[in-house]
């Protein structure tokens, strides 16, 4: 087990470099400042401007040897400079932005983990109930309905209408605010909600198929058979083997939601990364972007990693050998 | 004479589906007196799993069950869950056909032994794990101290039925339930595993119902033996009642000795030419009647009741016994 780690750890490492590699070529070809230059009007852009621009991003090298000399600078910490944010280190501004995202992640993993176990044994127990019928198509509508519009619904609810029958506005619609942890708490509740709604859906489904399988299965007649009381049937021997394949959803869905939710962070206007790697987009820098992208590459390398492991915690047929 | 230990009486399962209602047992009637061991023989589909589910409760929702099984003078069908479960492998016991899953993945053989001897006893886990590996060590399984340890994967399948068979017996109940035990398994540990079960049976003394596809195992263990047939007893009686003075037709073409069939006798049912009924739609009268060999006119009409064959508990549902017995005393066996 513990061989079988390190020698994922190494491979995931490799990964990782392939990784940036890939990411470098297509951000250097898919937002090319030397071609925003050349249709950048001289008036705008001046000489003192333009060399700047070509010594900052080593426009006058060929684009493997920007990549060597980026992956050189990464290497030892520097992720290269926010121009937009003040020319701040890079690595500076996610620090400041990574707990933010944190603030959400955290929070809505766990609840939409917990949430959508319950769901998926109720409805695997209770299949073609009318409950389970009613959170399928929750479901439908969750998968297939676009995050922002959710968290716009949710806005326009509380925000304008709940404001307009009652008189007051218990979360915040938007921001990040930290008065105290009751105005924490606040201004969590509608992006966390939003990002829960939409993974709730799919996890529920998830869970409901996979603890369906293990229903069906015959050592849960034997465990029936056994005289034990259905609850331990359901919560000892089937859960046990249904959540074994959902450690995969759950590593990706975190992975998801640590690098960073792009269209709800920016819905309600959040300071997380996930915010910020569309608003450096569309402000062409470079470095963040490119930060972002090696970011959530790693983590989902990382999370991949752990749920590899915790398979083998989980299911004693897998061994890493 | 002594009360049965399971009398079952009139069983129908009816499965509801979208495609129409399926009735996988018809009417089933039958005994297991105390101690005694009743194969259940019959072609695959004839409903031998379905009763034997039915007396457990175990069946799906979408069955409906009707009819009586009353064991040890307390009636199984319709009874709740509650009570269902107090009798559930504590005083009947089932082996299922395949071990490689019929136990759970994920937790030690020791550990689901232990949960099936501490839910019906009173009795502290430390002795329960002594238990359990005495339990293993009786069904022959070797080095039980560490194999009590150790999950299903790491099992032989020869292994796992013994380990299901040890489970089976943990509360020595009074009735076994083994649902075709050996089909899944090696031929060459076949026997070794059969033998455990005799074993397990002599030594608890529990009566057994013993679902099997083998012949051999039939006259090896059994002394009576219900012959189905599309979801009803077709013939019933000991073993020399069926093997030697066999009346139905349906066991004939089983034991492979009608002579127009040019079969011999094997260890093995003998496939009988003809697809078996389909039980959403049973021909006219007798359901056997389309593969007989001996049917006549009389066969389309009604079906005919379980007869009793010369007055003893030898019973045949056929209304051509005598032709039956007949060309059996002419064949080669
Ligand atoms: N859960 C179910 N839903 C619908 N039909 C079922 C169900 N279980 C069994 N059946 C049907 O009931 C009939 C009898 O099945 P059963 O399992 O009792 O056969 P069997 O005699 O045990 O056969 P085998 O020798 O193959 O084990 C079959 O036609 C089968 O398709
Ligand atoms: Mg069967």
């Amino acid at each position: 087990m513990l061989a079988y780690t390190v020698r994922r750890l190494f491979s995931s490492v490799v990964l990782l470099f392939i990784g940036t590699a890939v990411v470098f070529g297509l951000t250097s070809i898919s937002s090319n400042p030397e071609l925003l230059l050349a249709t950048c009007p001289p008036t705008r852009c001046g000489a003192e401007f333009r060399s700047e621009m070509i010594q900052m991003y080593q426009l006058d090298k060929t684009i493997p040897e920007r990549y060597v000399s980026w992956l050189g600078d990464a290497v030892q910490g520097d992720l290269g400079t926010a121009v937009r944010d003040g020319r701040r280190p890079v690595t500076e501004v996610l620090g400041e932005r990574l707990p933010k995202t944190l603030l959400l992640a955290i929070p809505a993993f766990v609840l939409t983990a917990l949430i959508a176990v319950a769901l998926g044994v109720y409805s695997a127990v209770r299949q073609y109930s009318v409950g389970d019928n009613a959170l399928t198509a929750f479901s439908f509508i969750g998968i297939s309905m676009p995050t922002f519009f959710f968290g716009l619904l949710l806005q326009v609810f509380w925000g304008v209408w709940w404001q307009e029958w009652t008189g007051t506005r218990p979360f915040y619609v938007t921001g990040y605010h930290n008065a105290d942890f009751m105005d924490l708490v606040s201004s969590l509740t509608l992006p966390v909600a939003t990002l829960m709604l939409v993974s709730v859906a799919g996890e529920s489904r998830f869970g409901r198929a996979s603890m369906l399988e293990v229903i069906n299965s015959e050592y849960i007649r034997t465990a029936r058979a056994k005289g034990l009381p259905e609850r331990k049937v359901i919560f000892h021997h089937a859960l046990r083997n249904a959540l074994i394949p959902l450690v995969t959803i759950w590593a990706l869905d975190f992975a998801l939601l640590l690098s960073g939710s792009v269209i709800t962070e920016t819905v309600f206007a959040w300071p997380g990364i996930g915010s910020y790697f569309l608003r450096s987009i569309t402000n062409y820098d470079l470095d963040p972007v490119m930060a972002i992208m090696v970011f959530t590459a790693a983590i989902t390398i990382m999370f991949n990693l752990i749920a590899d492991v915790m398979y083998g915690v989980l299911d004693p047929r897998v061994r890493y050998d | 004479m002594t009360a049965p230990l399971l009398s079952v009486k009139d069983l129908s399962v009816t499965f509801r589906s979208d495609d129409g209602d399926l009735t996988a047992v018809r009417g089933m009637s039958f005994d297991v007196m105390p101690g005694e061991v009743l194969a259940v023989v019959g072609e695959s589909g004839s409903g031998k799993s379905v009763t034997s589910l039915a007396i457990m409760g175990l069946l799906p929702r979408s069955a409906r069950v009707s009819g009586s099984a009353m064991f040890d003078g307390r009636e199984l069908i319709g009874a709740d869950l509650k009570q269902l479960r107090k009798i559930r492998g504590k005083d009947i016991a089932m082996i299922f056909q395949d071990p490689m899953t019929a136990l759970n993945p994920v937790f030690t053989i020791g550990s689901q032994i232990v949960e099936a001897i501490t839910l019906h006893n009173d009795m502290s886990d430390k002795a329960a794990w002594e238990r359990a590996t005495e339990l293993l060590n009786l069904v022959g399984i070797p080095d039980p101290k560490r194999r009590v340890k150790l999950y299903p994967h790491e099992y032989s399948g020869g292994m796992r039925q013994r380990a299901m068979i040890a489970m089976a017996m943990a509360n020595e109940p009074k009735l076994l339930i083994a649902d075709e035990p050996t089909t899944a398994l090696d031929v060459t540990i076949q026997a070794q595993v059969l033998q455990v079960i005799r074993k397990a049976q002599a030594v608890t003394g529990a009566a057994m119902v013993l679902i099997t596809h083998d012949l051999g195992v039939v006259a090896g263990l059994a002394d009576r033996v219900n012959v189905m047939y599309a979801g009803a007893v077709f013939e019933s009686g000991d073993i020399d009642d069926i093997f030697y003075r066999t009346a139905n037709p349906y066991t004939l073409g089983l034991l492979g000795s009608i002579p127009i069939l040019t079969a011999r006798v094997s260890d093995k049912l003998t496939p009988i030419p003809g697809a078996p009924p389909n039980l959403r739609r049973l021909p006219e009268g007798c359901p056997f009647r389309p593969r007989c060999v001996f049917a006549t006119e009389v066969c389309h009409g009604s079906e005919p009741d379980l007869m009793a064959v010369n007055g003893g508990r030898h019973r045949s549902r056929c209304y051509h016994i005598d032709k039956v017995a007949e060309a059996r005393a002419g064949s080669t066996v």
